[in-house]
Parts: structure tokens; sequence; C-alpha cells
């Protein structure tokens, strides 16, 4: 894999200042010939609670599973799970994973055919048998499809507790069918296992939906890169974030790997490109001086792909230091509308319609200027916009649920600066 | 017990390398930040507060002996020198250049750098200081096209003035407002150029010289090398030497501080005669304009220059 990192900053400073910050952007160009240079494994977790019989959801998850399984390349280990108020292996053989042939392919569309629904939900005990099946398949590509239509019904706590114990062992992209479940349970699941979450509002588009995730995984080549960051003494890392395709705080995942260094998940990687902002902490230099505030690099096991440096030089010019740097305002305005968007639906649910409509005015006057369409539109469907510009929104009386959930699990969704500007 | 300064292992002592990170612990320089021994890396930064640690244009000295000698510093103020100076010393030949960055361009130390270096060669094939300049004009304009696109929307962009000594004649040529003096033996300097500034365009057309020098524009230059410096074309001229004294190139980072040329001429002969040697006057004046603030980066080369034998 050839890996490139590059820093987006104004690295000059006002004398004083001690907090520097940068876009790096790391772009894949994937393996030679888009071969893995690791096995990979695949779970598919689909909930057979009793509520998927409505709206014929479980038929809806039968076809999307088929469908899955039907975009599994030839060698890929896989498992399918029923979910339940326990975890159910419905395919291979209990505690077994399958090779990916054209003959267990179609065994596992048989298997699927059977699955019913009846039970719970218990979204920790499902993630938890998942993760015993990939303990098979250590340094494999490991990924899991969650599907579910309600809330967890697992006493309190214990998700977080098994998403503790699992984070960072393998990547789970999450749907919720129908309105009855909750964004902030699965965004509890796609934050501590670096994952996606989305709604499928309708049944009918289930399939497509699963099979972009399945394509996705297929997709990818390595199975766990990181962003080592090396700081100097007397400063420290604020913040990493994620902030392209979707904004994800990674600044809690930090793991120390030698002095004045740590490790950041990234997860599994295929050709692809992703923007990280960085923010440091540094004791300040005089005028003159130049700092390099972190080394920051891309990193697999001991193998170091790419590195870039993000440099502080501190002046009293203030022509220099008052520079704004496109890509840093950019992202910095693309998280505020995130934070603002989840602000604005929580001020909503509380009866704050003040706060809600201040939050979605904000919300809708960054994703105007950032030229960020697609939430721009979901907004619409939360509020009327009456001038983007100025950021002068109405409550919508009448929101539905659906819309109002597509807008929440969207509005970490974010674009590259430059684009529609 | 000795502590790697690269990734603090302890079992250091004792040892050439450190056991954990392989790193040699007694090898490179000192950090001039933090102290920290052999800490500085291969990038130039110290591994332990992170300081850029070697710098070389920070101060460079070329030293001719007693043909010629120059100096350029960083100064107090600017986070780096985007100054550059070329001194070649043939025998009794000399070629000298002194560029100085245009601070608002983008990578003006890369322009100043690249022109230096395209004059003196110039200067070092043909002696032709006109032709010296035009090629370093070129040179400066290519940059805007070539490495980071920031430099096509900002070009690069730098002054210059640039002289040859053959025996007792002296040639040289300018553009922007580093200058040339001629220092002799005694009275005031004789500034050599005119700067291509605002300051001097006002005080040309009538403008009291005290009220034109006060103005915040004063010093905006109206000619410099750069792919957006148009057709602007150098100035130059050559005289005979009829007495001893010193032909004195230097950028506006020490003739700020001495725009007086009775001032500018006793700083020049202070470092002559009280620091013995052409380098150790040299260092003088970069330190005169430092202590003095040093606001900017500052450039000075220094040669004497002797009549013919047949005129003395
Ligand atoms: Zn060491
Ligand atoms: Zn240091």
């Amino acid at each position: 894999m050839s890996y490139t990192a590059e820093a987006f900053q104004n690295e000059y400073l006002a004398l004083g200042a001690a907090e520097v910050n940068a876009i790096v952007t790391v772009t894949s160009s994937g393996s030679e010939g888009g071969r893995r240079t690791s096995g990979a494994t695949e779970i598919i977790i689909v909930d057979a609670s009793g509520s998927m019989q409505a709206e014929g959801r479980i038929n809806a998850a039968r076809q999307a599973a088929k469908a899955a399984v039907a975009c599994i390349d030839d060698g890929v280990h896989f498992a399918i799970i029923a979910g339940v108020g326990t975890a159910q292996q419905l395919f291979p053989a209990p505690g077994q994973l399958a090779v990916a042939s054209p003959q267990t392919r179609s065994e596992a569309s048989w298997s699927i055919d059977r699955l019913q629904a009846s039970g719970g939900t218990a979204m920790g005990a499902w993630l938890l048998l998942a993760a015993q099946l990939l303990a098979q398949r250590p340094g494999d590509i490991s990924h899991a499809i969650l599907l579910t239509d309600g809330d967890n019904g697992e006493r309190q706590g214990y998700l977080e507790s098994v998403l503790d114990s699992i984070a960072g062992r393998f990547t789970v992209d999450s749907r919720g069918v129908g309105t009855n479940w909750k964004v902030s349970e699965l965004r509890k699941i796609a934050d501590a296992m670096l994952g996606t979450v989305d709604i499928v509002a309708q049944p009918a588009d289930l399939t497509a939906s699963f099979e972009q995730m399945m394509t996705n995984a297929m997709g990818k080549t390595s199975a766990d890169v990181q962003l080592k960051i090396w700081t100097p003494v007397n400063s420290s890392v604020r913040f990493v974030k994620q902030v392209e395709p979707q904004v994800a705080d990674l600044t809690g995942k930090r793991v120390p790997d030698g002095p004045r260094a740590a490790r950041y998940p990234l997860g599994a990687w295929g050709k692809e490109s992703r923007d990280y902002h960085i923010c440091v902490d540094v004791a300040p230099g005089s005028a003159g001086d130049e700092m390099l505030a972190a080394r920051v690099s891309v990193v697999e096991g001991d193998t170091v792909h790419a590195q870039s440096l993000v440099r502080a030089v501190w002046t009293d010019d203030t022509a220099l230091s008052t520079r704004i740097n496109r890509q840093v305002a950019h992202y910095t305005g693309q998280a505020e509308l995130a934070d603002a968007i989840q602000a604005g639906i929580e001020a909503r649910k509380s009866g704050d319609d003040r706060t809600a409509t201040l939050k979605f005015g904000r919300a809708a006057q960054l994703a105007h200027a950032s030229g960020n369409t697609a939430t721009e539109e979901l907004l619409a469907t939360v509020v009327e916009i009456e001038d983007a510009a100025t950021g002068t929104v109405r409550l919508r009386r009448k929101v539905a649920a659906a819309d109002e959930m597509a807008l929440d699990t969207r509005s970490t969704k974010t674009v590259r600066v430059g684009r529609g500007q | 017990m000795t502590e790697c300064a690269s990734c603090a292992d302890e079992r250091a002592a004792g040892a050439a390398f450190c056991e954990s990170c392989g790193r040699s612990l007694a090898a490179g320089p000192a950090c001039p930040h933090c102290g920290a021994a052999g800490a500085v890396g291969e990038d130039g930064y110290c591994e332990q507060c992170g300081m850029l640690a070697v710098r070389p244009r920070d101060h460079l000295e070329v030293d001719g002996g007693e043909v010629a000698a120059a100096a350029t510093d960083r100064g107090q103020r600017h986070h780096r020198n985007e100054d550059a100076m070329w001194l070649a010393v043939r025998g009794g030949d000399v070629d000298v250049v002194v560029c100085d960055g245009v601070s608002s361009s983008f990578d003006p130390d890369v322009a100043s750098a690249t022109a230096a270096g395209a004059a003196g060669e110039m200067l070092a094939s043909t002696g032709d200081v006109g032709e010296a300049i035009l090629t370093a004009k070129q040179a400066v304009a290519e940059l805007a096209t070539d490495g980071d696109p920031r430099r096509a929307v900002s070009n690069p962009a730098c002054t210059i003035v640039a002289a040859v000594v053959r025996g007792p004649e002296v040639t040289y040529g300018w553009i922007g407002d580093s200058r040339a003096y001629w220092i002799p033996g005694e009275g005031p300097a004789e500034q050599l150029t005119e700067d291509d500034s605002w300051a001097t365009h006002v005080i040309a057309l009538g403008v009291d010289p005290e009220v034109a020098m006060r103005d915040p524009k004063a010093h905006a230059i109206t000619g410099w090398l750069g792919a957006d410096a148009g057709s602007v074309q150098p100035r130059a001229a050559s005289f005979t030497v009829t007495e001893p004294g010193h032909l004195v190139l230097c950028s506006d980072g020490l003739w700020n501080y001495l725009t007086d040329p009775a001032a500018f001429a006793a700083a020049v002969r202070t470092g002559l005669h009280e620091h013995g040697t052409l380098i150790n006057a040299a260092r003088y004046l970069t330190d005169y304009a430092n202590n003095a603030g040093g606001a900017d980066n500052i450039t000075v080369a220094l040669i004497p220059v002797q009549p013919s034998a047949a005129e003395e």
C-alpha cells in the first residue's frame, strides 16, 4: 500500500499563542491490484426480534442479508448471527466460520430463509458473539454489519461495558430500519467500533444499503492502520478528529507509544482518502522560533507508511499570524455543524424551541456557507430555512420521525473544502 | 544514570548507543534551545523540545581574508533569514551579490537564494553585472510556476544589488532597495545606488525627505525581481577608484539603522579599525544592527579597493 500524508495549516502564530491546528489529509492508493494484505472476516448480524414482523421488515432483512452474502469475495471468512434476546448463530454451525465460495454462499442463503422474527433485542450479546467468532482470525480485516429495528433490551450499561471490552478489535457499520430505534444507541456502537450509522426508513431500501456496506468492506485491503502522533515536551494533543468523510472524535482512543508519542486507530483502509484535524497545545516560543508541534505518521505495526510535519513559527508580523487556513477553518465549521444539529435535535426533544431554533439556524448557516448541500437539504425537512446566509430558520410544526433521524445520523457527514464554493 | 534524549530510556549509562531506540548518545549537536545532548533529529528538530535546532541561514559568513568578507544574519524579529548573499574571490577579483526577499511574497527566502546564486554564477562566467541581474530576474520569475502552488498566488520576490571588482574598476547594479556604498578613507559614505522605493520616488518629486521617510509607505519598494516584476530594468554604473576605500553592499536591515551617510561611514570604519579583520568588521556591523533592534534580516559585504599603482 502506498500512503501520503499532507498537512495544511497556518504555521505562523502570534507571540504568546499556544494552540497549533492542522488538517492532515491521508490518502492511500490501495494495495497492488486491490489485493488484501491480510485475510478478511465478515459477520452479518440481523435483528430477529418480534417487532421485525411489522411492515415486512423481516422479509426485507432476509433479502438484504442474502444480497450482502452475495457480495462476499471467495476465500473471505464469514458468519451470520440472528439477533434475538440472546445471540444465536444462524450460519454456519455454532462457533464456526465459513469460507466464502459459491457453495457456502448458497448454504448461507438457505439458512437466511429460515430466519424467523421472535424474541428481544440484545445488541451487547450480539456484538460479544461477533467478537468471539472474529477472535479466531487475529490479523484479519474484521468487519460486522448490524441491523436492528428497536431499542436495546439489555440492562442499562451492559452495551457500554461490552463496547469497552471489544473496542478497536473490529469495525461495525450499524443500520436502523424503521423509526423505533435510538440514534444515540447505534451512534455509541459506531463511535466505539470506528464504523458508520444510518437510517433505512423503508425496509425496501435495506438490500441496497447492505450491498453498499459489504462492497465497501470488500474494498478494504489493510486491517489495522493507525495515526502516530509525536509531540515535544510540555505539549499535549488537545484533540484528534477525523473530519472527512464524517466527523469522528479519536482523542479518547489514544494508546501511548514511547516517549511523547501515541497511536490513534484508523481502522481498515482501502483505496481512499480521509482528513484529520489535529490540535496541539504547546509552550509558546519567542519571535522567530520554529517548533515541530507534531510529527504525524501513518503506521501499520512497525511500518511507517507516510509522515507529515505540523509546525509552529512565532512571529510579531500580524499579517502572517492572522492568515486563516482554509482547510482548518472549513473543518472547524463542519465539526461545529454536526454539534449544532445534534444540540438542536436535543433541544427540540426537550421542548426548548428557542435553543433548537438557534442551533438549527447556526447549522443552516454553516451548511450553506460550506456547500454541504446534503446536510442543508436534511435540515430543511426539520426547519423552514428562511435565509441560510443569516441563519434565519423556523421550526416545522410537523416533522416526520424518519426525517429527524436521518438528519441526526447524517449530521456528521462532511464535505471536502472547496466543494460548492 | 544517563537518559537517552530520544526515548528517555535509562539503560543508556556508559553506552555509546541507546539500547532502546538505537540512537547514538554521543553524536549530534546539543539542542541550542533546551540543551538536550544529541537530541537533534534528522529533520533538524529537537526530539525533546521540538524546536528547530539546525537553521544554517540564521547566520552565515564568507571570509575572503584580506580581499573581501560578508555576513548575513536573521536579526531579532524575523522568523527566518530571507536575505541571501554570494561572495566569490579569485586572486584580487571579487564578485558579490546581496538579495533581500520580499516578506509579503511566498517563499521569499527561496527567491533571494535563487537570485544570489543565479547572479553569482553569471558574474563568475562573464563578469557582466547587468546580465547577471537579468539572469537572476528570470530565475526568480520561474519560481512562481515551480513547486508549491501557493507561489503562483503570491510569487516569490526579492531585491538585488551586485558588483564586480577588477583591480581599481568597480561595476555595480541593482533593483530594489538593497544598497552599495563607497566608503573612502575619510568623509561620509557615498551611496552609489538609488533605492527603487516609494520614499525615493516622492523625494525626487519634491517631497520633504523627513516627511517621506516617516510615511508608512516609505520602504515600499517600486522595483523587484519576481514573476510580477514587469519590465523593470537594472540600473548599473562603473567607476575607477582614485583613493583607497571600501565597497560595501548591504540590505536595508543594516542601512535602516544608519541612514545618515556620516554615521554609516563611521560604523564601517569602527568595525575595520577596532576589529582587525574584514570578517570581524562584517560581524561587528551585523551585531550593530542586532543591538539596535534587529527588526529585519541583516546582510553586509565589505571589499577593500585600491587605486592602480600608476595612479598612486
Ligand atoms: Zn533511546
Ligand atoms: Zn531542544
